[in-house]
């Protein structure tokens, strides 16, 4: 066994999830990390809260939760479509310089 | 106000930057933490800080240097932090188990087990040699510490690393 | 027919997909790619992300104008290791479907020396554009963008020199 090569075989490099990407422009578009807006409720419950006002609580844990995710969401989306716009006009613009290339050409 | 996507003098575009570099800057966290999660974690934080720092970046060959700098140094600080599972010394190490000799996955998990096993400089020493093809004058800087601690550092790393595999596989050529 | 409308209405029958939107199938191109950039946006999602997109950031609100009305945005772009990986005939199953089904090109160019060709297709509504679609190849990257819906390419165009797309040196004709 060549150790040398048993390491770069071992330590070679692998790809994050296939969803990367998408998710670091998502948080950059996201701006600073933002916490729960309602973590700290489920902390003030004592053991004495009745049953229903835990519920409340963790049905607005789970609202807050579910905003969270749409916030989420519309950010990813908001950046692929960025992604995608920015990547058609790029090859319109590649279109478009070529024509002109190709026309300047046929006029000169 | 949502941060327009930035581009660098030298022409690079974030974008860019991040599909060529993810794989680098998550294995290098995921080589050195031993946890998949958390080094998705780093390699995002990694990213976003890229991002705040585009604009300084003066080439792409500058952009790669920062990656591996910031991706090393902050997965050591992580490391440092880590106080729930205490790190066992490589010596002190268990011996990998159920190695086939003829199994290169296996080999290469209790290979990476033990690199894993290492003291923190060490393990982002032997990453950075072996995973990225780096010299030791390449660490050295990226790691900011002397070229020689990181001979050093490497040699003894690799003789551990030897001694363990060999107690094991028997005879190993080097 | 009115029965066909109301069922719709109701979400019981799905609507057809309009003929703007190109049934592409992926897998032979992404089977040979080393890297993958896949956008597929429609529907709820792509209300979703106009509703996201600013009105305060200048750039940001031309996009929401340009997606507002739009009903699907796929973009996929591969990218392979080496020059040769894909064939022309890989690609005949995405030019197949723009030979009728009121697709037209309005632009087709090559370039030999750079072995680059960029090809762009409308679909006439009844009131202007009612989708696009575009085909761009280099000797390792295949681009392919369909958008479902009036699409403004002016205003597109104008993206240029925003979001680190390169700007275009053209007076514009009024």
């Amino acid at each position: 066994m060549n150790l040398d090569d048993e390491l770069k075989s071992a330590l070679r490099r692998h790809e994050p999830p296939p969803d990367f990407t998408a998710r670091v422009l998502a948080r950059v578009s996201a701006g600073p990390a933002r916490t729960a807006p309602l973590a700290g409720l489920s902390s003030t419950l004592t053991r004495k809260s009745t049953r229903w006002v835990a519920a409340i609580a963790a049905t607005l844990l789970l609202a807050a939760g579910a905003l969270e995710y749409r916030q989420y969401e519309g950010e990813r989306a908001k950046s692929q479509v960025l992604l995608a716009m920015r990547i058609t006009a790029s090859k319109l613009n590649k279109a478009q310089k070529k024509v002109q290339m190709l026309s300047h050409r046929s006029i000169s | 106000m949502p941060e327009r996507p930035v581009s660098t003098p030298a022409g690079m575009d974030f974008t860019g930057l991040v599909r060529q570099h993810q794989a680098m800057v998550f294995s290098i966290a995921w080589h050195v933490l031993r946890d998949r999660a958390v080094a998705e974690e780093l390699a995002q934080d990694v990213f976003l800080s890229l991002h705040q720092h585009l604009a300084t970046l003066e080439s792409p060959g500058h952009a790669l240097f920062w990656l591996r700098r910031v991706t090393s140094n902050r997965a050591l600080d992580v490391l440092r932090r880590r106080q729930r599972h205490p790190m066992v010394s490589l010596e002190n190490a268990p011996e990998p188990v159920a190695l086939s000799p003829a199994g290169d996955p296996l080999l290469g998990t209790a290979l990476r087990r033990l690199v894993g096993a290492l003291p923190e400089k060490a393990r982002a020493i032997v990453v950075l040699r072996y995973q990225e093809d780096l010299d030791p004058a390449e660490i050295a800087k990226i790691l900011d510490i002397p070229v020689g601690t990181v001979k050093s550092q490497l040699q003894r790393a690799l003789a551990l690393l030897r001694e363990k595999m060999s107690r094991t596989l028997g005879e190993i050529g080097l | 027919m009115r029965l066909a409308g109301y069922l719709v209405a109701l979400g019981l029958l799905a609507a057809p997909a309009p003929a703007q939107e190109l049934k592409w199938n992926y897998d032979k191109l992404a089977a040979k790619a080393s890297d993958t950039v896949d956008v597929s946006l429609s529907g709820s999602l792509l209300r979703l992300a106009t509703k996201f997109l600013s009105d305060d950031d200048k750039d940001e609100a031309k996009v929401k104008k340009l997606v507002g009305g739009l009903k699907g945005i796929y973009v996929k772009n591969f990218e392979f290791k080496k020059a040769g990986d894909y064939t022309p005939a890989d690609l005949e199953s995405f030019r197949a479907p723009l030979r009728g089904g009121g697709w037209e090109r309005i632009v087709g160019v090559h370039s030999t020396e750079e072995g680059e060709t960029v090809e762009v297709y409308i679909n006439n509504a009844a009131k202007g554009i009612g989708g696009l679609a575009i085909i761009a190849t280099e000797p390792k990257e295949v681009t392919l963008v369909n958008i479902v819906g009036p699409i403004d390419l002016d205003s597109l165009s104008e993206l240029g020199g925003h979001f680190g797309i390169p700007e275009v040196e053209v007076e514009k004709k009024k």
